[in-house]
């Protein structure tokens, strides 16, 4: 008799436990660190969001927070429902205004590309903000999941970010032992700017084999003459345009027969904002350059 | 005398008062006296005590000293094309501000870089143009040219091998924004002052108009005055620079649109200066905020854009 009174009572303090938790849930403080160290907590899950940049508007998305998102910046393109979000100025001038009048209760930045005047006004304001700038594979999956723990989003952002992960994981398995291949990627034609090995873009060619022939060089995105590249000579250049069809940035290179690139007809071109962007979208577009990459080295 | 003082004091006045009220979010009179009197929304108060009222307080306070500086640098070089930025102090200001951007520093850095690079700026040209024999207005503006020129030269290079993404933040600053102003008071106090300190000389700069040898003939201690303007205006500049970046045009032609109507006694012109500029800043720091919003345009655009037809106006009507 006694037994069964406790093991009622174990089973009551159950069932309590199991309708009360969600109560419970929504108090515990949220808690994430961002690209710049900076920890923030929140005491509820984030319900009204502005994001600064068009890879923060992305990422928000891709956590499961996309109906959260309340304002957005010039160029937030992507997915196809950012179109509709307010805009509250450009990335590297907001309007602060629009931007107070539509009382957010977080602010996802971007480390380098937000002006840190703005910034710094907006932390005197008082304004929750999250700073983001993956710049590895990990990071990306990292920033989702840590974007959806803010938002409450969990289920749908971790699930993303699996999705992404295991991705990379099996393409990076798949060229494990690609033979290698020098690449040159163009990032802009007028100045020419590259980037080296510590940019995503990098990491990406890396991933497939590819040997970026300026990836020693010590800035991010260097600025180089076409002496440089030629000297280099790699076997395949590749660029980002508007919709990864082909376009006149690299006729530039036409005229130089001798590079090798030119002379197999190496010339590529991947979609601009996949490859831009630290974004869930930077699967597909690794997936893109090799493919690229494994049809240059069959030529 | 003090007629047009009180227009201009007036028109000063309306402009904040529009300036307060327009934005992305517009704020109606009545909810603006609400805040006024302390009371209000909460979003209605962060917007004007944090966000408007600073902006408009700095805007009208960059006016103002770029406005005096430009009639006082008109004054003393005898040069009706003279404005704050010809002996190079806005290039001096620029290559500390951007140095500071690309070691990464904060504002209140930046700011500071600015000013220290405004100093060395004056310093450099006068020492230059402090030469042996006679000391000309030609001689301080040639002196000034050429460093000014030599100060474009490295603000180019800073601008060639600086890291792509502060590049806009850089070129923002070039183009001049009062939204980098975080407190209006150094500048407010510094027009005020400025003012108060150059009245008394008033006088003596409408003789000195005429020419350095009358002015000596006349009483006037022609050297002391000159170097008490040069510094003055360098002053008046450097903290316009380091409050709002290098705003064009208000130094040029302020002073030029109130000789056209209210003639060229500098007792009238420099506090009128003062208040037109100021009021001149403010609307076009309006319309900045507000033409394309929620895009914001350099405020130096917009200046040109409102002056130039304002000035050519009234050159018309003054044949």
């Amino acid at each position: 008799m006694r037994v069964h009174r406790r093991n009622s009572r174990i089973a009551l303090g159950f069932l309590i436990l199991i309708v009360v938790q969600p109560l419970f849930a929504a108090g515990i403080p949220r808690c994430a660190v961002d690209d710049a160290g900076q920890e923030l907590c929140m005491s509820a899950p984030a319900q009204r969001i502005v994001t600064l940049s068009p890879g923060a508007t992305e990422l928000t998305f891709a956590a499961g927070a996309g109906d959260k998102v309340v304002a957005a910046v010039n160029y937030s393109d992507y997915p196809p429902e950012a179109l509709k979000l307010p805009l509250v100025g450009s990335h590297t001038r907001v309007d602060m205004e629009a931007l107070l009048a539509l009382k957010p209760d977080l602010v996802v930045t971007w480390v380098t590309g937000n002006p840190p005047a703005q910034i710094e006004l907006l932390g005197e304001l008082g304004i929750p903000m999250f700073a983001i700038e993956p710049r590895t594979f990990e990071g990306v999956s990292s920033v989702i999941e840590r974007l959806a723990t803010l938002a409450g989003t969990e289920q749908a952002g971790l699930a993303e970010a699996e999705r992404f992960r295991s991705g990379i994981a099996a393409l990076s398995e798949q060229y494990r032992n690609a033979e290698p291949i020098p690449v040159f990627y163009q990032v802009w034609q007028q100045p020419l700017m590259t980037i080296n090995s510590d940019h995503l873009i990098g990491k990406v060619l890396q991933l497939c084999g590819g040997v970026n022939v300026f990836g020693d060089m010590p800035r991010l995105v260097p600025r180089i003459s076409a002496e440089v590249v030629l000297q280099a000579d790699p076997h395949a250049i590749l660029t980002g345009s508007a919709d990864g069809g082909a376009d006149d940035q690299l006729d530039g290179w036409k005229h130089y027969s001798g590079l090798t690139a030119v002379k197999k007809n190496n010339l590529f071109f991947v979609p601009a904002s996949p490859i831009s962007r630290p974004t869930p979208r930077l699967l597909e577009a690794t997936r893109i350059i090799c493919d690229y990459l494994d049809s240059a080295r069959e030529r | 005398m003090i007629r047009p003082l009180l227009s201009l004091g007036l028109l000063a006045c309306a402009a904040m008062v529009l300036a307060l009220g327009l934005g992305s979010v517009t704020v109606p009179l009545p909810d603006l006296w609400q805040v006024v009197q302390g009371e209000g929304s909460a979003l209605n108060r962060t917007l004007l005590m944090d966000l408007r009222l600073p902006r408009t307080l700095a805007a009208f306070a960059t006016g103002g000293l770029l406005a005096v500086a430009g009639a006082l640098m008109q004054v003393l070089l005898r040069n009706p094309l003279a404005d704050p930025y010809v002996l190079g102090l806005s290039g001096g200001a620029a290559v500390g501000a951007l140095l500071a951007m690309l070691a990464g520093m904060g504002t209140l850095l930046i700011s500071g870089s600015a000013f220290a690079g405004a100093l060395l700026a004056t310093l450099l040209v006068f020492g230059l143009a402090h030469g042996t024999g006679s000391w000309t207005p030609s001689r301080l503006l040639l002196t000034g040219v050429v460093v000014a020129a030599g100060w474009g030269a490295v603000i180019t290079l800073m601008l060639a091998i600086t890291p792509s993404y502060k590049l806009p933040g850089m070129l923002y600053w070039l183009m001049g924004d009062v939204s980098y102003a975080r407190t209006p008071w150094p500048a407010l106090i510094v027009l005020v002052f400025s003012i108060v300190l150059i009245m008394p000389l008033a006088r003596n700069l409408n003789v000195l108009a005429r020419g350095p040898m009358q002015a000596a003939a006349l009483g006037v201690s022609v050297r002391p005055l000159e170097w008490t303007i040069y510094l003055l205006a360098s002053l008046l500049t450097a903290t316009a620079v380091t409050t709002a970046g290098s705003i064009g045009f208000v130094g040029l032609i302020v002073p030029h649109m109130l000789r056209l109507v209210l003639g060229n006694d500098q007792r009238i012109i420099l506090p009128a200066s003062a208040l037109a500029g100021g009021t001149l800043l403010v609307l076009a720091d309006t319309l900045a905020r507000t033409a394309i919003a929620p895009e914001q345009l350099p405020v130096g655009v917009i200046t040109a854009l409102l002056g130039v037809p304002t000035f050519l106006f009234l050159l018309h009507r003054s044949r």
